[in-house]
């Protein structure tokens, strides 16, 4: 196809916030200073579960201290993210619990003038505490006799029994699975399990709130949607929204850790409360630690196929530890399901997830949603069916996948759309020459210490959770677009950046429609105040779905300067069109073949300030109709060591469909980033809690919760990234989403390169070196035997 | 509590800060002295967001006390150049799309001019090790270690 040519779009520019982040000028929540501000500290509890029994506070107030325990905080059970509708959240949890449900659960906190004497005030509150029995394993917590976390809790506004610890329990049937299953000429079936990944982002949780004279609060969060931290803060303190400003701050890495208003911020927002004075609270990396994690995976999968290759019935059955807060587990399971049915056509399909309550921290969304997980499973199964079949994996997949003109619930059952673009066989085709797909032996072909093998993998995600009829999740977005007196613009949106480009992608978006140079269009500072609802900078959204709303606002602005145009001109303003200047720094407005009727967007929005005609602006909310996936594909070569059981990746081509880039270079950047923590989930990552305790191994240190360093970290050479030639109908100019995407087929194209490498398949991740070696002894032994 | 004045040159700037026993240098230079470009990503030696040039030699400041520092010269990420005039590795990160969410970054920037101090034009395997201490979650730091090597050449000790 021909690309569309673009003054903006597409083209590598200097990131616009990199000389406040290099120049360390870029202020993130924990950096936030004011006047008066008093320093929290949190009491955690070490029991896995534990009633609170009573808490001392007369010594730590002796000391200057303002403390805060359960009975200084509403009683109302709030869900800390607002994303489902409300009848699709399941409330569990209020500002300080009576009950602790893992080690590190925050049950009472102090402020006081600095951080050291808040960590003294900390050590004076006494508390008596009742342990109770506690539970770890996701099947321990289904027996009958096991310790129970909640008798009930509320869905929505109804309150809902919990029965053997079963958070929520999903169910979704197409076709006939059984008959399906019967019609299959091979049926192959295992079982997949990844770790609890920790987020990892290098900034912890953190928030700084303000108290104001009116009765409301200023609140300065590490959150990935400011209106639903206003939201929820609004209902917790019966506070009126429009008392609560909460600002955007740049975020220090998120990864999904704050989709959710962190449980920091109620406790935060509830100290300066009681104070009457502004107070920051920052988590220790140990307390962040105890915060979230990735949703883990126990992933059952069962495929039937016809001799040819073609899928027949698909059965996927789920559990989900989700530890000891239900934060968006159904939501889950539904994107579970869509994951895994709109990878492959299956005319059969059956799906069944259980998220179970256990004693540990609460997981959330990370990077994905269940979409690395699941994929994995899918695309180990998927070269599986190729080795029984004889056939190349990617035949299967080009055989299978879901495309153009098809329909497509990656987002859960609710978010149907038809995919309008599509690059996956170019990825594949363009992949596999990279790589070197052709000189790829069997692994009987290998001998030796050291053994290679090549992989693929592919995966998709949704660019936000929007469609054409409204579902269980929200989905729109609002932008503000103006032209200011000099030319310049200003663009206003909740949107967050998580370092990926997206605001730098809608400055793009906007210079593009308005027809201004970039070095004249900015992203204002936004707070909930002066800012329409977004949803949440979530499900590689951003750019899609809050680009779209921006694309829009800069039309109708631009529409209203025409307007002013065309009475300076006397031409028809529908004739003008605007193009960029970068000389004159300037947006020239002009008609096209008629010299003389020219004007500058600076001369136009002069006049009509001076003559009092107005400003040209316009505010737009926005919903996208369509939830297009955004494609993506690694190949992937490894090298094992035997001896050791070591796997290190050696070679990667890491391919997106994202529609219309509009950041050449930060997509390639997300791509290799996405890639590196895939790997991570393939290789090395996990949270491992001692049963005795509950407590975590690593101890709160992050060297020993290891992520890889730029030592280790195996792929910093050789990678190629492309992206696939593609257009998205409904994108803000082609556009689509990248972001998760990036990650969510790195462990399947691991475990499918490990697989060909040494004949031996992995299904259980991080392939730890101790693991590997252990399997491989036992194969080699079963071999000689043999 | 007991505290000590302590004396230091901060980006160039004589500073003088009472300061505890137990204060460490992150601490003081945060909270007293408002560097805020020095991170704390743990608090505990693991992560390298608050490194801090001290005499010269990249140090994580949060391991450092702060009367350790007394007499000495302290240099953050602030100190290597401003938005006028960035340093090269403050302009190779950005042209080189080494940063993302910026955290880790004054981290990464002080280590990097450490190593090129020492190490003039170093490979990429002693790049990789010199930035080992300073961890990066969003870029995989093949970036990284493209725009330390980039910079090199336009750096100079005096930089």
């Amino acid at each position: 196809m021909v690309r569309k040519t673009y003054s903006t779009i597409g083209r590598t520019t200097r990131r616009k916030d990199g000389v406040s982040k290099v120049t360390g000028r870029e202020i993130f929540a924990s950096d936030v200073v004011l006047p008066q501000m008093l320093h929290a500290r949190v009491l955690r509890s070490p029991y896995p579960h534990a009633r609170v029994v009573s808490i001392a506070t007369a010594e730590a107030e002796a000391m200057g201290a303002v403390c805060l325990t359960p009975s200084d905080c509403p009683a109302w059970l709030y869900n800390e993210r607002q994303v489902s509708i409300p009848e699709k959240t399941y409330r569990d949890r209020t500002v300080l619990p009576e009950t602790a449900r893992h080690v590190g659960e925050g049950i009472a906190a102090v402020a006081a003038k600095t951080e050291a004497l808040a960590e003294q005030a900390l050590g004076q509150l006494a508390v008596t505490y009742e342990p109770l029995p506690s539970v770890f394993d996701p099947w321990e917590a289904m027996a009958p006799e096991a310790p129970r976390l909640y008798k009930d809790i509320f869905l929505g506004d109804v309150v809902l029994p919990i029965e053997r610890n079963i958070a929520c329990f999903r169910e979704m049937r197409e076709g006939e699975v059984e008959q399906g299953f019967r019609e299959s000429d091979v049926v192959v079936e295992q079982e997949f399990r990844t770790g609890r990944v920790y987020h990892h982002q290098m900034e912890t949780k953190g928030v700084v709130c303000r108290p104001e004279p009116d009765g409301g609060i200023s609140v300065w969060p590490t959150a990935q949607s400011i209106h639903n931290v206003r939201q929820l803060l609004g209902r917790i303190f019966n506070i009126p929204l429009s008392k609560i400003n909460v600002h955007r701050i740049p975020i220090g890495g998120s990864f999904g850790s704050s989709i959710q208003m962190n449980t920091c911020i109620a406790i935060c927002a509830a100290l300066a409360l009681k104070a009457g004075r502004p107070v920051r609270l920052v988590l220790t990396r140990e307390e962040d630690l105890y915060d979230h994690c990735k949703y883990p995976s126990l992933i059952r999968l069962k495929f039937g196929v016809k001799k040819d290759g073609a899928i027949v019935a698909g059965e996927m059955t789920t559990v989900v530890d989700i530890g000891a807060h239900n934060i968006q587990a159904y939501p889950l399971l539904g994107c579970m399901a869509g994951w895994f049915v709109s990878l492959y056509r299956m005319p059969h399909m059956h799906f069944q997830g259980t998220a179970v309550y256990t004693n540990k921290a609460p997981a959330c969304a990370m990077q994905g949603y269940g979409n690395p997980q699941v994929s994995f499973a899918v695309e180990s199964l998927i070269d599986v069916i190729a080795e029984r079949l004889n056939m190349d994996p990617i035949d299967v997949r080009l055989k299978n996948y879901v495309g153009l003109g098809e329909t497509f619930w990656g987002q859960g059952p609710t978010v149907r759309s038809v995919i309008r673009s599509c690059g996956v066989e170019e990825m594949l085709q363009k992949g596999k020459d990279l790589i070197g797909w052709e000189s790829r032996n069997r692994p009987e072909a290998r001998s030796g210490r050291f053994r290679r093998g090549i992989g693929v993998g592919r995966s998709f995600h949704t660019s936000g959770t929007g469609a054409p009829m409204s579902g269980e999740v929200i989905d729109y977005s609002t932008a503000l677009v103006k032209f200011n007196e000099d030319g310049s613009v200003d663009c206003l949106t909740p949107l967050m950046c998580h370092g990926g480009g997206t605001l730098e992608a809608l400055t793009k978006i906007v210079s593009e429609e308005t027809g201004v140079p970039l070095s004249k269009v900015e992203i204002s500072p936004a707070d909930t105040r002066s800012t329409g609802y977004d949803v949440c900078t979530h499900a590689t959204r951003g750019v899609y779905c809050g680009g779209a709303s921006a694309r829009r606002a800069a039309q109708q602005a631009r529409g209203i300067l025409l307007q002013f145009a065309s009475r300076i001109l006397e031409v028809n303003p529908e004739a003008l069109k605007i193009r960029p200047d970068e000389d004159l720094g300037q947006g020239v407005i002009y008609l096209e073949g008629a010299k003389g009727k020219s004007i500058t967007v600076g001369e136009v929005a002069k006049t009509a300030q001076i003559k009092s005609w107005g400003t040209a602006i316009a505010v737009v909310s926005h919903r996208q109709v369509n939830c297009p996936p955004c494609f993506v594909t690694n190949f992937i070569e490894v090298e094992v060591d035997t001896e050791t059981g070591r796997i290190r990746p050696v070679r990667a081509v890491a391919a997106v469909d994202a529609g219309t880039v509009i950041n050449p270079d930060l997509a390639a950047g997300q791509l290799e980033g996405g890639l590196c923590r895939g790997i991570g989930l393939a290789l090395l990552e996990d949270t491992d809690y001692d049963p005795r305790s509950g407590a975590l191994t690593c101890g709160g240190n992050i060297t020993d919760c290891k992520i890889f360093t730029a030592l280790e970290m195996p792929l910093t050479e050789d990678v190629a990234t492309f992206f696939a030639e593609t257009e998205e109908p409904s994108g803000p100019f082609g556009a689509k989403g990248v972001g998760e995407a990036a990650n969510n087929c790195t462990a399947g194209a691991v475990a499918n390169a490990v697989a060909n490498a040494l004949g031996l398949r992995f299904t259980d991740a991080p392939m730890l070196p101790e693991k590997v070696l252990a399997r491989w002894t036992d194969y080699l032994r079963e071999k000689r035997g043999a | 509590m007991t505290t000590y004045p302590v004396r230091f040159l901060l980006n160039g700037t004589p500073v003088e800060v009472d300061v505890a026993a137990q204060d460490t240098l992150l601490e003081t230079l945060r909270n007293k002295l408002w560097a805020t470009e020095v991170k704390n990503g743990c608090g505990k030696g693991d992560c390298g967001c608050c490194a801090v040039l001290l005499d010269g030699r990249a140090v994580n400041s949060c391991l450092t006390l702060a009367v350790q520092a007394n007499g000495k010269e302290v240099v953050t990420v602030k100190g290597l150049g401003n938005e006028d005039d960035p340093h090269p590795l403050q302009e190779s990160f950005i042209r080189k799309g080494a940063i993302q969410c910026g955290f880790c970054t004054a981290g990464m920037i002080v280590s990097a001019k450490s190593l090129l101090d020492e190490n003039p034009r170093p490979s990429p395997d002693e790049i990789r090790e010199a930035v080992s201490g300073n961890l990066c979650r969003c870029t995989g730091y093949k970036k990284i270690i493209e725009a330390i090597s980039d910079a090199a050449p336009k750096c100079s000790p005096s930089d």
